[in-house]
């Protein structure tokens, strides 16, 4: 079954794959540095009138929590990662790696930039479980 | 014409003599200065077939039109002349400020030729230019004699200083030059010519200014561009943790070369070895080179433990690689050690590690015993020999004696296959990006024209996708471990990348601009109104294609082009290597060179070469 991107199914789709990783539970072992929040920007052709977060309660190797939030709810994340649907449906597809993303500029962060280098492989892995999902895009 | 000031100091050190020379106004335009200048000068007025550590080579010192300006990222000067490492074309640029510090003294570069009976070192404040005994000097470290001389000259603006240490004085075939202790000129071993000519070190300082031709222009330019560098995701990466931000993310994608390049992916090195560690441990502030808005230069100091160390320039992501992953050591405070004493002595770091890690395999293989070390165990993960034998190579002891001469010629005496475990290319020890994760690197590597090199070309920052230069051709993404469609893509940034060595243009700066940044900031600065995108690729098409000619004129050849067996082989069952073949196929025929690795007659006539046609053919 394919899962509409961004929605409440794909979500918790995208949460069932990551807690089902063992490369992120691995990578992501020592992660306590609070949740990431992937802002999508506003885009009314795909649907999205205004921008929407969604918040990764990561810790430990595990995603305690995940919820579509508001942008001023995304702002509070420690780690802020902001695109425009185009970008996403990249990354979510693999052809985006997302530290590449951001070194060219095409996704922003805002958060400690050591912190996310140091837990490269671990975005990697989140990456990884991203396109495991079974997504349909509204562009399509 | 601004960014030049026309005016070469030439020094002869067998006569003390001194004179003045230029190059004409139509080679600035098609060399740039620089390493381009440079070539130029080497192939028209030296004997290129003399012995690189002979009198009869140069020592040129040559900065670009950027350099001294205040436009981001124009700190670089280049040191060339043939290479006592590789006996071909040898350059090494330096950031730091002793550049910009000569031209505002007045002078585009230095040409020494010659050499000093007595240990002397040559005095600049503006047209004023002595040279003098260095006797008391020589034996110093570099440390040592940059506080003494700036000391010395402490009256008025500091001076900046520009010194070999013990490895340059004896001749180690990899020595560097260090600008103010934190800078350095570290490869092809320039630190050996400058010891050759008995030149300990050179002091300058300038009252005078670098101005530009299109003033309002170059105002608007650099308003706009330094917002633009700090803006960029790599500037911040590299103003937060160092070169070594690059430690993590190259693990990730094999680009970090493991236990003398026979390992793959260990997270634990990285996580010990990356920039965050080097941050959170050991920095105590950070600091610029010249007119640089990202500050990438790193000051650590190790408190206390086996490996205490002063206040002072700290590692960058190639020294945390040889003297880290490269010998399997995780004890940053080990490497911070080591990068202190090569930095002392006057060492490269790459070749100077890349030397130790090959001989670590050595021991471990059998193919030279404690006998041969003076008893030192070279055992994988322990760094303690290495810092023994930094010592013992900047002193030409023992076995350091040996591998003072780089790892071809101590594998040649090694003997017993060692050979194979050598990574080098012409001579030069690759620099630590593994290409079995990069093919475009590969090829750089095999075709560079100083040997294994990553800093003559753009490519490890398009192929990583780091940066992307689409008025370039040069697209965004490329796959690592893909050899198609890479000799166009490393062409395009092989002629983007030589220009910054030439224009003399921090390449990490460039990393965080356009092309049409590039091409603006050098017309701003000379005046040359039609100056444009096409024209800085020429120039670089230009430069590549003289300097492999005078290669070629030193004997190299198509074999020459290659990679080391070490790069041919995966790493594991499923890993790849690099087409190179396909990719010499390619690039040959994109570069327009013959079977025997020359520039063809109709693309140095295209390239505006014609008068090395005679000298070719």
């Amino acid at each position: 079954m394919a899962y509409r991107f961004p929605s409440e199914q794909w979500i918790k789709e995208y949460q069932r794959v990551i807690n089902s990783s063992e490369d992120y539970k691995k990578s992501g072992a020592t992660w306590t540095a609070g949740p990431v929040c992937l802002v999508v920007s506003a885009n009314p052709s795909v649907g999205l009138d205004k921008e929407i977060g969604i918040w990764l309660g990561l810790q430990k190797g595990v995603c305690e929590e995940i919820k579509i939030v508001t942008l001023e709810e995304a702002q509070k994340a420690p780690f802020v990662i902001t695109g425009d649907y185009a970008r996403w449906k990249q990354v979510v597809l693999g052809q985006l790696d997302p530290i590449q993303g951001m070194m060219q500029g095409k996704l922003k962060l805002k958060g400690n930039l050591p912190t996310i280098v140091r837990y490269v492989k671990a975005s990697q892995d989140l990456v990884k479980c991203a396109s495991k999902v079974d997504t349909q895009f509204a562009d399509e | 014409m601004g960014g030049y000031k026309h005016r070469i100091l030439e020094v002869d050190l067998s006569t003390g003599k001194m004179d003045i020379s230029d190059v004409g106004e139509d080679d600035k335009r098609r060399f740039l200065g620089g390493s381009g200048i440079s070539a130029k000068l080497f192939l028209d007025r030296f004997d290129i077939q003399s012995n690189p550590l002979s009198p009869e080579n140069p020592l040129m010192i040559m900065n670009g039109p950027l350099t001294g300006t205040n436009l981001p990222g124009t700190s670089r000067f280049v040191v060339c002349g043939k290479s006592p490492l590789t006996g071909i074309w040898g350059e090494s640029a330096c950031g730091g400020n002793f550049g910009p510090e000569l031209k505002m003294a007045g002078w585009d570069g230095i040409v020494f030729r010659g050499a000093s009976e007595i240990p002397a070192f040559l005095l600049i404040e503006d047209g004023r230019c002595e040279l003098h005994d260095a006797s008391d000097l020589w034996g110093m470290d570099i440390y040592q004699v940059t506080d003494f001389l700036k000391a010395s000259y402490r009256d008025g603006k500091q001076v900046k200083v520009f010194a070999i240490g013990r490895a340059g004085e004896n001749l180690v075939k990899f020595a560097g030059i260090g600008n103010d202790k934190g800078h350095f000129a570290g490869r092809t071993g320039m630190g050996a010519l400058m010891g050759s000519k008995k030149l300990k070190a050179i002091v300058v300082r300038g009252s005078g200014g670098v101005e530009p031709t299109l003033r309002e222009e170059y105002s608007s330019l650099l308003k706009a561009l330094i917002p633009k560098v700090k803006a960029s995701v790599p500037a911040q990466a590299l103003r937060e943790m160092g070169t070594d931000s690059g430690m993590d993310l190259g693990m990730m994608t094999n680009d970090v070369p493991i236990k003398n390049w026979t390992s793959t992916q260990d997270f634990d090195l990285s996580f010990n070895l990356g920039g965050p560690s080097l941050t959170e441990k050991y920095l105590t502030k950070s600091h610029s080179c010249y007119a640089c808005p990202i500050g990438c230069k790193r000051v650590v100091k190790v408190a206390d433990g086996p490996y205490k160390t002063e206040e002072g320039p700290g590692p960058e992501y190639e020294t945390c690689c040889t003297f880290g992953t490269m010998i399997m050591n995780k004890d940053l405070a080990g490497v911070i050690k080591a990068n202190d004493l090569c930095n002392r002595t006057g060492m490269d770091t790459i070749s100077g590690g890349a030397a130790i890690a090959f001989a670590y395999e050595c021991y471990e293989k059998g193919m030279i015993t404690g006998k041969d070390t003076d008893g030192l165990e070279l055992v994988w993960g322990n760094i303690d020999p290495a810092l023994k034998l930094i010592e013992m190579i900047s002193e030409r002891k023992g076995i350091g004696s040996i591998l003072a001469d780089g790892t071809r010629a101590a594998a040649a005496k090694f003997g017993k296959g060692a050979e194979e475990l050598v990574t080098e290319v012409k001579g030069l020890d690759a620099p630590m990006h593994d290409p079995r994760g990069w093919h475009g690197m590969g090829l750089g590597y095999a075709v560079s024209t100083r040997g294994a090199c990553h800093l003559q070309h753009m490519t490890l920052y398009v192929e990583q996708g780091m940066s992307a230069y689409p008025e370039t051709g040069l697209e965004t993404t490329y796959k690592g471990p893909q050899s198609e469609g890479k000799a166009g893509m490393y062409l395009i940034s092989e002629n983007f990348g030589v220009p910054c060595n030439s224009a003399c243009l921090c390449i990490f700066v460039l990393g965080c601009l356009s092309a049409p940044d590039f091409a603006e900031m050098i017309r701003v600065t000379t005046g040359w109104k039609d100056f444009d995108i096409a024209e800085l690729l020429n120039s670089g098409q230009r430069i590549n294609l003289l300097k492999r000619t005078i290669n070629c004129l030193l004997g190299m050849k198509r074999e020459d082009d290659r990679l080391p067996k070490r790069i041919l082989t995966p790493l594991s069952s499923e890993g790849n290597v690099p087409d190179i073949n396909l990719m010499l196929r390619e690039y040959y025929t994109l570069r327009g060179l013959d079977e025997m690795g020359r520039p063809k007659r109709e693309i140095l006539e295209k390239a505006g070469l014609r008068e090395l046609i005679s000298k070719l053919y």
